[in-house]
């Protein structure tokens, strides 16, 4: 219990742990928000290209401001400056992509690594000049965050959360459907720049905790996972603020726990929490995929199941089922989807066909007899007949049992002298 | 309010170019308030290019188009476009009442939530199509008539007098397509009038009030009788007339 407290309360009374809670939290709240419509978009990639663009950015605002005025190291001018780079790469790639026929994926992947590489050039460059440290700019350090940094991420995220709260319904709209968002006037590119513009904000108040590299993770990872839980946007987007949060806390006292750096602990917790999510989901996830698959009773066992008590008529024991039903292994199953769907009724002698599991019945019989006829009209031995048809009576989709009919001349009896049922219009289910 | 009936659509001598190729050349129409008029040409004919025209995406060459009586430019919102179910995104974290309500979103001033009148206009759209049980579905759970009938429902919602329809009936079934001609005639009885892109000749002239042949140049505008003529679809769908030889002569049968 002491050792517990220890754990979870120690870490707390350290101010670098305070600060990098509060600024970890405040950026990935944030970019979880953003993140939602940047995965809605498709845009994941863009994400990683403006986060690398940025460093260009950096480097330029840094120097405009340290040779014109002589202040170093400058927040503000530095956050314009990747703000401009990002907005450039973006048009950049714009252009690329819409007047070659080079296609958008290999113009982002060109033009974000051209001004990474411009930015590191310059950096190296003028070293003497600019106290950028390119490892930090990579790798990032939420747990050195300094008190400016602290106050611009914050800034930065108030403003880029307000914006994406007030014009909700309009990025919601341009993101789901762009034609209909501009045919009643919205200025669909205007909203597609201030979306790009919030990322970068994001983006660019990111990289100084997590680093270039692992920032996308942060942007797309709480989005993801929100994705495969909610089925409305406004939703999505609080769970994604909320997992974004639960990374930081987590990522953080994984970090102090294990002795780790802190971006790749905080990301790696986010990515074990979308596995988790993505294993548990409970409509889209892979274990109730998986159960879903499971439930699903092949349409042959449930056609060999009403043929069967057709053919017996009246209550049918389990045995019979049993004896010529052709997977019996799914039988349980398919007999109680079937009792639920309405088709059989369950009695202590058995089964019996409900009204629709009659009709249903006599459908699957008449697709049997018209295909034993056909066997035999193309010259099947009489032996071989029924057990062709029985296996054949399953394809009867897309009017397969009607060409039959027409084709042998709506025959009324089968090769064994029996009565093939008429068709009828009202399935109880479609085929 | 126009107390005179002012055409709903008027193209005037439209053309609209890319590079040195015409996607339209001198098409005029004049579509009339409450009427069911198909689009119709082969692949590349320029039926998109007209869609987008109407709806003030393209810049003509030539050619002027008036929303009732008004420049295209000034009528933005009045004309609802009701997309390709290809072109939708059916993952999208949406439900059935969110895209009825997306109908409403420009008429909501940007610093207002959706009025309780809103999201009534929106029921009530979804219950003019039928969609009222399925509201809190997600989009992608619907089949796909009832896809086809939510985004009507969203174009209801719009209080557009035109609508615009890209392909409703692509990749339907026979039932599915009925239900949806059903509600076009409804929206029609409303006082809507309505423009569908389509692609099927056979049904043609069974859905339409009238029919507008495209091929970059307009090929015909009137009643299907009219338009659908051997000569003229032979003209237009070069090559591919065999189908068409059958066709008419079941419209002659009919």
């Amino acid at each position: 219990m002491n050792f517990l407290a220890q754990a979870f309360w120690a870490p707390l009374t350290e101010t670098y742990f305070q600060k990098a809670l509060i600024g970890g939290c405040a950026v990935a709240l944030v970019s979880g928000v953003v993140g939602c419509l940047v995965v809605l978009r498709r845009m994941a990639f863009l994400g990683d290209a403006l986060s690398h663009a940025m460093i260009a950015g950096v480097a330029g605002g840094y120097l405009v401001m340290k040779l014109l005025f002589g202040i170093e190291a400058h927040a503000p001018s530095m956050l314009l400056g990747s703000l401009l780079a990002a907005v450039l790469t973006v048009a950049l790639i714009g252009l690329v992509s819409r007047v070659s026929r080079i296609k958008e994926d290999t113009a982002i992947g060109i033009m974000y690594t051209g001004v990474f590489a411009l930015g590191v050039v310059v950096v190296s460059m003028f070293r003497e000049y600019i106290h950028i440290d390119l490892m930090h700019f990579i790798m990032g350090d939420i747990l050195g965050v300094a008190d400016s940094d602290l106050w611009v991420s914050v800034l930065v995220c108030a403003t880029v959360l307000s914006v994406l709260v007030l014009f909700f319904r309009h990025f919601q709209l341009a993101t789901f459907d762009p034609v209909m968002a501009a045919s009643t006037g919205l200025p669909v590119l205007l909203l597609d720049y201030a979306l790009t513009s919030c990322v970068s904000l994001v983006v660019v108040s990111a990289v100084s905790m997590v680093g270039v590299i692992l920032v996308v993770g942060l942007l797309i990872t709480p989005a993801a996972t929100a994705y495969l839980l909610s089925d409305r946007l406004d939703r999505m987007m609080a769970l994604a603020a909320l997992f974004g949060v639960t990374s930081v806390i987590g990522g953080l006292y994984l970090c102090v726990w294990l002795d780790s750096a802190g971006g790749g602990a905080v990301m790696l917790f986010c990515t074990l929490q979308f596995l988790v999510v993505l294993a548990l989901a409970p409509r889209y996830g892979l274990l109730a995929r998986w159960l879903r698959l499971r439930r699903l009773v092949p349409q042959q066992v449930v056609e060999d199941v009403l043929i069967t008590a057709l053919r017996h008529e009246g209550d049918t024991p389990l045995s019979v089922f049993h004896q010529f039903v052709q997977q019996p292994a799914d039988l349980p199953r398919a007999l109680r989807q079937m009792v639920q769907d309405g088709l059989l009724s369950e009695s202590a002698d058995g089964y019996r066909l409900s009204e629709a599991g009659d009709k249903e019945a006599r459908q699957v019989l008449r697709a049997h007899r018209l295909w034993e006829s056909y066997l035999a009209s193309i010259g099947t031995p009489r032996e071989a007949l029924h057990p062709a048809a029985h296996r054949l009576e399953h394809i009867r989709g897309n009017g397969t049992v009607d060409y039959l009919a027409e084709k042998l001349g709506q025959p009324a009896l089968d090769p064994h002298g029996r009565k093939i049922p008429p068709r009828q219009k009202n399935n109880h289910r479609k085929p | 309010m126009n107390t005179t009936k002012a055409p709903a659509i008027e193209v005037r001598h439209l053309t609209v170019s890319y590079g040195a190729r015409p996607a339209l050349l001198d098409v005029s129409v004049t579509i009339e308030q409450d009427q069911l008029v198909g689009v119709i040409g082969p692949n590349g004919s320029g039926k998109s290019t007209f869609i987008k025209a109407i709806l003030g995406f393209v810049k003509p060459d030539v050619g002027e188009i008036l929303i009732r009586g008004e420049d295209v430019q000034k009528a933005k919102g009045d004309v609802a476009y009701v997309p390709q179910r290809g072109a939708v995104d059916w993952d999208f974290p949406i439900t059935v009442r969110e895209v009825a309500l997306m109908g409403r979103y420009q008429r909501i001033p940007w610093y207002r939530n959706a009025s309780r009148a809103d999201r009534e206009a929106a029921m009530e759209a979804l219950a003019m199509v039928r969609m009222t049980d399925f509201a809190d579905r997600q989009i992608g759970q619907l089949s796909g008539g009832q896809q086809q009938r939510v985004f009507l429902a969203r174009a209801l919602a719009q209080g557009a007098d035109i609508l615009l329809l890209d392909e409703p009936f692509a990749g339907v079934d026979a039932a599915t397509e009925h239900a949806i001609l059903e509600v076009l005639e409804r929206a029609k009885a409303a006082g809507k009038t309505l423009v569908v892109v389509h692609h099927d000749l056979t049904t043609a002239a069974e859905y339409f009030d009238n029919l507008i042949l495209l091929k970059q140049r307009l090929y015909a505008f009137g009643p299907p009788a009219a338009v659908l003529h051997e000569e003229l679809l032979s003209q237009v769908y070069e090559g591919r007339l065999r189908v068409f030889a059958n066709l008419m002569a079941k419209e002659g049968a009919r």
